[in-house]
């Protein structure tokens, strides 16, 4: 999977890449809470704290957006940051995951007022690899 | 979709359009109030994009609109203002933003800045100790259910009842600090979760408590009646609904877009969903932003009590209370009646990162307010300054009575963080008498004078348009900031 935070005038813009759909989902949710705190998802292991979901959308990158605003919102609420996914099920429509992260005692480096739908479209690149931009709202 | 300078025409000094005819969809022109400099600087990003594609939303009059201070954003522009029909134009949640009321309001002292120089570092110490800000500090306020339920419908009012606001503030906060349309029951459990510690709390990004004084008078008439002289202290509040409005706003959007095929609407961007403001969907949004709305109000005349706390630990408890002046909304959707194809007409006005700023005559205003035109407050960068400026019957005619909202940024936090030693910035500016408190060096060198337009400009252009007169020049000597 590959992670990169572009430039972007006044909020955060993230592309992010997998072979999967399924590593794409990982890669989102890894970048995301390496902004929450910078390099936190890198060396903050073990991932005790877990919360699982089923969601639906209408397409694969509502899927996606759907699912970081819920990992985001539950960040908040449990005052933790998230870095590992395990995906039981996941279509072009659906997923049913569990998350898995560690409380952040100390706050958050950025707060991301939200995952937006701005400039978001899941798709397949010219090597075959699932990409798309993700804009957070800051 | 490129925009080159001649697909825009000028048609005042400072009002330029794209034709409606620039794109099939566009059901109304698209204008843009700047002077030629920051036209060409606004062209730099995606803003007139964007503003494009507001111009093709179900519904909207008139044109859709950006100020002076745009920038990009996420399907709508920062900065911009659209309004569409009632009751059966689109309301849009992108329309005024994740961050639903934030807004700024100033309060009155009446010390002279000569009277507490040497107080002023221990003022900014004392404030950051008593006003929580910066990601994920909660307040002291922890809110039951009921509770919860009673700020979403009071809004500030609530804060007066419990002993955290002053009653005679509410008469000088837009709306009185309460929307009445507001329905708890409309607010997801998650959305009031994460409100539940965060009143009285100002978050990161570019929120920022300040106190500044006032370094000039323009229209002496206005100043003395919105209690303004020259030389006098002052303080500025910049935040809004906190994880409440943003829970609110990201609900919505989802909710919106899986209906739009009910009602036939299609969008260029998801960010610009919408849905007839008299459906079902729309109303649950309208209801659940007005009472993130009252939530904003209320959080704000909260922090007010704490700022009014810090004055009285430094300055003594004899000291005369802080005042409001005013508190305006800057995110925020309403219905207001507007001229539209030369009729009065009731109109959904979407501010996302614009004032509302009423002429003279303005029922709603304060007596003491009422001929002179509503207040508007210009925060700048740290380390530059912010207006205060009165609302003109221009606006009316020209951005359905709307305003500009700060300076704007120019560099992203990216290329700020590049360009910007934080530790150095926090030295200079001490140097400069302004004394900083920030929860990290990276929010500061984020938020560094560097990063935004220049205020000074975006203000001329304001005032040489019409739609505003200069009141006041701030400078800042505190700033705290998440």
């Amino acid at each position: 999977m590959k992670i990169q935070y572009l430039p972007h005038t006044a909020d955060i813009r993230m592309k992010i890449e997998g072979s999967t759909l399924e590593e794409l989902f990982m890669a989102g949710v890894l970048g995301m809470g390496n902004i929450l705190r910078e390099g936190f998802c890198d060396k903050n292991g073990p991932f005790v704290l877990k919360s699982k979901i089923e969601l639906m959308a209408q397409d694969e990158t509502c899927l996606l957006i759907d699912f970081l605003s819920w990992v985001l919102s539950t960040s908040y609420s449990e005052k933790a940051i998230f870095c590992e996914v395990v995906i039981f099920e996941l279509t072009r429509k659906k997923i049913r995951v569990e998350i898995h992260g560690k409380q952040q005692a100390q706050g958050f480096d950025e707060e991301i007022k939200a995952v937006t739908y701005h400039e978001a479209d899941v798709h397949k690149n010219n090597n075959g690899d699932w990409e798309t931009l993700i804009i957070f709202d800051i | 979709m490129k925009i080159n300078k001649t697909d825009i025409h000028k048609i005042e000094d400072f009002l330029w359009e794209i034709p409606k005819a620039f794109r099939p969809k566009m059901r109304v022109p698209a204008r843009i109030l700047a002077s030629e400099p920051l036209l060409d600087a606004i062209m730099d990003d995606r803003s007139l994009v964007q503003l494009v594609n507001v111009a093709s939303l179900p519904g909207i009059k008139g044109a859709s609109l950006v100020m002076p201070d745009v920038h990009e954003g996420y399907g709508f522009p920062i900065g911009g203002v659209a309004a569409t029909l009632y009751p059966e134009g689109a309301i849009s949640p992108g329309g005024i933003g994740y961050d639903i009321n934030c807004g700024v309001r100033l309060l009155t002292s009446n010390q002279k800045i000569e009277e507490i120089k040497d107080k002023l570092e221990g003022l900014s110490k004392e404030l950051y100790a008593q006003i929580p800000s910066g990601m994920g500090k909660g307040g002291q306020i922890k809110l039951s259910a009921k509770e919860m339920d009673e700020v979403l419908f009071k809004g500030a009012e609530w804060a007066v009842e419990k002993g955290y606001g002053v009653k005679e503030d509410l008469d000088f906060m837009e709306s009185k600090g309460r929307l009445e349309n507001a329905d708890p029951s409309m607010v997801s459990d998650m959305a009031k979760k994460r409100g539940t510690d965060q009143l009285g709390t100002i978050g990161s990004g570019n929120h920022f408590v300040e106190v500044d004084y006032v370094e000039e008078i323009y229209e002496e008439t206005i100043a003395e009646a919105y209690g303004l002289s020259k030389g006098q202290v002052v303080v500025l509040i910049h935040t809004g609904s906190r994880g409440l409005g943003h829970q609110v706003a990201t609900d919505n959007i989802r909710r919106i877009m899986s209906a739009m095929p009910k009602y036939g609407i299609e969008v260029p961007d998801r960010e610009l969903a919408c849905v007839p403001f008299n459906s079902e969907e729309g109303q649950h949004y309208f209801k659940a932003m007005c009472a993130a709305a009252n939530y904003a109000w209320c959080n704000r005349e909260v922090i007010s009590w704490e700022a009014r706390t810090a004055w009285r630990n430094i300055f003594g408890p004899a000291i005369e209370p802080l005042k409001l002046m005013y508190d305006v909304a800057h995110n925020i959707t309403k219905v207001e009646t507007h001229l539209v194809d030369g009729k009065q007409a009731q109109v959904i006005v979407h501010r996302k990162g614009a004032t509302r700023a009423f002429g003279p005559g303005f029922e709603e205003l304060p007596e003491s307010y009422k001929l002179l035109g509503q207040p508007v407050i210009i925060p700048g960068s740290m380390g530059t300054c912010s207006y205060v400026l009165a609302g003109a019957a221009r606006s009316n005619e020209l951005t359905f009575g709307s305003c500009c909202h700060g300076a704007g940024r120019r560099l992203s936090r990216t290329a700020a963080k590049k360009q910007v030693n934080a530790p150095v910035l926090k030295e200079n500016l001490k140097e400069k008498g302004i004394y900083v408190e920030a929860g990290s060096f990276k929010g500061l060198a984020e938020e560094a004078p560097i990063a935004y337009k220049d205020v000074n400009i975006v203000v001329e252009t304001v005032i040489d348009s019409g739609i505003a007169k200069k009141v006041a020049k701030l400078k800042p000597v505190v700033v705290v900031k998440g």
